[in-house]
């Protein structure tokens, strides 16, 4: 499931960026993260009156470090204006733990559940106000590089990043790792990674961008415009400063 | 009376300090009922947090066969595989689980169940909103963790309604399929079983809203929510760390303990409750409305002890005032009894100590006064009869009888007083003084004639006295020497005519004659002229210094010899 969803919003923010794209030679960009090591499970949350029993018959799963990566590639190009992007709310989780956003964009959170929310940004209460009712949504434009924490403080499990970066491309990661940006103009970007570690909030620290760049050069070569990235992560740990706060 | 003051004062300070004890043991034992309620609040609250524990174990397992059950894994595992859930395979996958459910036996059965896919999307609800489906449910981390691998519990609220929770992943042949998510609902019911053998009340709270609870009470939250709010980050630790506090329902009053819940929940200020009601202040009615037929029991009580301690206060109270008052009372009295009776002259002062020595000195120095004053009226006599030798005619004597404390007809005439010093013998040396003249009071029926009947021819008027501190020259009285009695009624018998007969002073003299034979004492030369004169003589000058209105001659033995005594007579009228 997850994986389609986030299949689907890759090709929602795609798409979205396609229809602004330039006239100018461009490709695509095709890349995959070469993921470290997944960690080993935190600490229990929200612990009952017992602790958690390990079952006898399967191994534990380990959790999944991809859906919490946003990749960006940034470039010396003022982006295009963006279109509206689509977060939604499927349960007691988003579609995506956490999603990359164009300055200027439209966010668009739509509740898909049967459940009345109270949602909110924790970095500014005045971005999203008012409940969010079943099948309802809530909308806010991006405007400057920042990141956002929404929550429901009825609900502390359910929490999502919102990444706003000034960048047009910007595409999420399936679970091997594996992520496709289209219509990039041909020229030379910085690739960046931002990882969202719940983990980690959990205990005081905050998520950021990874400690690290690739270089990418874009060049279309008549029918095959497609551009190979094949980066491996070190180990994740967060950047001391977010690229959108310069 | 010293010893007895500091035993009242002893017996008082013991009564007021028994009386403060009185009033303030109630408070100890207030504060050890206060320290005993919160104990057994704590301890109530801890078992209680053992048992939902306990609880919580059974539910996990309960879960973990759950997920064990074959159909719920092959339903599961179909399901992980289609891209989209249907309502056919939703209802197809409730029937299983709804089927399970009904094969849980024992009191704990789930009030409701989740089955959800290895994707965490809910394929089936059983018995709770059964008709929703699809919705992703990984994200809470109850399922997220079994969705890992994890049998654990948690506590859900929703809707006002709070749930014990379990989930166990569902594993076929070594593959998750899925989890499964079984939750209790919390009820009066459970709130009552948990509390059977604690002899309190409990119940759940979420915020301001109470959930369920052993016993339907109306509380104020707001205090139990500030103590919530107080606590540390520490759930388990509540029972021991959180301080009693007091609620109100009504007329009633109770102790609440407040202890967190733990898991989701808690972030919704959910927490259980452990409550007595309060008992009354014990205070010094209340202790006493508290005892019991048996705390009097002498088994109980140190009756003995304190009947012990009774008698010997008691006792020693009654010896203290048997030594400081009864007996010098009773001496004293004894002593004036003695006095009264004539056998002694005074009271003991020596053998009187205390106030009752106080009270022998001030009667002998009253005893004294009268002494004197009757020493004085008896010079006054002695001075006009003469002085009464022994073994002569006899003793006039007016110590027998009081002089009139005050003075009929008004004050005393401005005579001096005789001088105290004069004696029978010298009276002669002495200054005389005349009484002023006076008229004689009226005769009275039956009583003597009065003087001015008998004493007109014997004497001759007296001179005036002199004026108060004016002394007389000595040959101004030393031609009238005195004679004593007997040289004037006997010596001078012959010289002298004889006055009527008086049938008073007959009778008086035949008494005093008869007396003096009786007594073998000679009569020879006593002749009634010279009695009755010296009679009249001697009346009129008593009457003239007392004041009195007649006078009373009596006969009498002193020392065996006949005296005569006269009385002056105060008006009876």
């Amino acid at each position: 499931m997850q994986l389609g969803l986030s299949l689907g919003l890759v090709g929602v923010v795609a798409g979205s960026l396609a229809a602004l794209a330039s006239p100018a030679a461009a490709g695509t960009v095709v890349g995959r993260l070469e993921l470290p090591p997944a960690p080993e499970r935190g600490p229990v949350i929200a612990k009952g009156f017992v602790d958690r029993i390990e079952n006898p018959l399967a191994e534990i799963k380990k959790p999944t470090l991809a859906p919490y990566l946003i990749v960006v590639l940034e470039g010396d190009a003022r982006p295009a204006a963006p279109a509206q992007v689509n977060w939604d709310l499927v349960g007691e989780s988003f579609a995506r733990p956490v999603i990359g956003v164009p300055v200027g964009a439209e966010v668009v959170i739509k509740n898909q559940t049967k459940i009345p929310r109270t949602i909110g940004a924790a970095e500014d209460p005045r971005l999203i106000t008012g409940p969010l009712n079943p099948t309802g949504a809530k909308s806010f434009r991006a405007t400057e590089p920042a990141v956002y924490t929404v929550g429901d403080k009825d609900a502390p499990h359910l929490k999502g990043k919102i990444v706003v970066v000034a960048t047009a491309h910007v595409a999420s990661v399936d679970d091997a790792g594996r992520f496709e940006m289209t219509d990039v103009p041909d020229g030379s970007y910085k690739l960046r990674v931002y990882f969202y570690d719940p983990i980690a909030e959990a205990h005081g620290k905050r998520s950021d961008w990874l400690a690290f760049t690739t270089d990418v050069n874009v060049a279309s070569k008549g029918k095959s415009n497609r551009t190979d990235v094949n980066v491996k992560l070190p180990a994740l740990t967060a950047a001391p400063a977010a690229p959108g706060k310069k | 009376m010293f010893w007895s003051k500091i035993w009242l004062f002893l017996i008082t300070l013991a009564a007021a300090a028994g009386l403060t004890v009185a009033l303030v043991l109630p408070r100890p034992a207030q504060r050890a009922m206060v320290r005993a309620e919160a104990n057994r609040l704590q301890t109530a609250c801890s078992v209680i947090h053992i048992l939902l524990a306990d609880d919580a174990r059974n539910r996990v397992d309960l879960v973990g066969a759950f997920a064990r059950e074959p159909d719920i894994m092959n339903a599961l595992e179909a399901a992980s595989g289609v891209e989209r859930l249907d309502e056919a395979r939703m209802k197809q996958v409730r029937d299983v689980g709804d089927t399970v459910m009904k094969k849980i036996q024992g009191n704990r059965k789930p009030d409701f169940a989740m089955l959800i896919d290895r994707r965490g999307r809910v394929v089936a609800r059983v018995r709770l909103d059964d008709n929703d489906f699809g919705d992703i449910a990984s994200g809470r981390p109850l399922i997220d963790d079994a969705l890992a691998g994890y049998l654990r519990d948690d506590v859900w609220a929703q809707k006002g309604t709070m749930y014990f929770v379990s989930a166990a992943p569902v594993v076929k042949q070594g593959a998750y399929a899925g989890a499964v998510v079984l939750g209790h609902q919390v009820t009066n019911q459970l709130a009552e079983k948990l509390v059977t053998s604690l002899e309190v009340d409990m119940g759940f709270h979420l915020g301001a809203d109470g959930v369920a609870g052993s016993k339907t009470i109306a509380f104020d939250h707001a205090p139990m929510q500030s103590a919530i709010a107080r606590l540390g980050p520490d759930l388990a630790t509540d029972c021991q760390v959180v301080h009693p506090i007091d609620v109100h329902t009504g007329a009633d009053d109770y102790t609440a303990l407040v202890a967190r819940l733990p898991g989701e929940a808690a972030v919704k200020q959910a927490y259980y409750s452990v409550i007595i009601k309060r008992p009354d202040a014990a205070g010094f009615v209340g202790t006493l409305k508290a005892i019991k037929d048996s705390d009097l029991s002498f088994g109980n009580f140190p009756w003995l002890l304190v009947g012990a301690a009774f008698l010997v206060v008691l006792g020693l109270g009654i010896g203290l005032s048997y030594l400081e008052v009864d007996h010098p009372l009773r001496r004293l009295t004894g002593d004036a009894v003695r006095l009264a009776k004539g056998d002694g002259e005074r009271l003991r002062e020596d053998v009187h100590g205390g106030k009752f020595g106080s009270i022998a000195r001030s009667v002998n120095i009253h005893i004294d006064k009268l002494g004197r004053d009757a020493r004085s009226a008896k010079k006054d006599l002695d001075q006009l009869l003469g002085p009464a030798p022994e073994g002569s005619l006899g003793t006039i004597d007016l110590l027998a009888t009081s002089l009139p404390s005050v003075r009929p007809g008004g004050p005393a005439p401005a005579v001096p007083p005789p001088p105290s010093d004069f004696r029978f013998s010298d009276s002669g040396s002495q200054p005389s003084y005349k009484p002023p003249p006076r008229s004689a009071p009226p005769p009275r029926p039956g009583t003597p004639p009065p003087f001015r009947a008998v004493s007109t021819p014997v004497a001759p008027p007296s001179p005036p006295a002199p004026p108060p501190g004016v002394t007389l020259p000595p040959d101004q009285f030393a031609s009238r020497a005195p004679l004593t009695l007997d040289e004037d009624i006997l010596g001078r018998a012959t010289r002298d005519l004889a006055p009527p007969v008086d049938p008073y002073f007959k009778q008086i003299f035949d008494q005093f004659v008869s007396m003096k034979k009786s007594c073998n004492e000679p009569i020879a030369g006593l002749v009634y002229e010279r009695f009755a004169e010296k009679l009249i003589k001697n009346r009129d000058d008593l009457m003239l210094k007392t004041g009195c209105r007649e006078v009373r001659f009596t006969v009498y033995v002193k020392d065996g010899k006949a005296a005569l005594k006269a009385t002056p007579v105060k008006d009876e009228a």
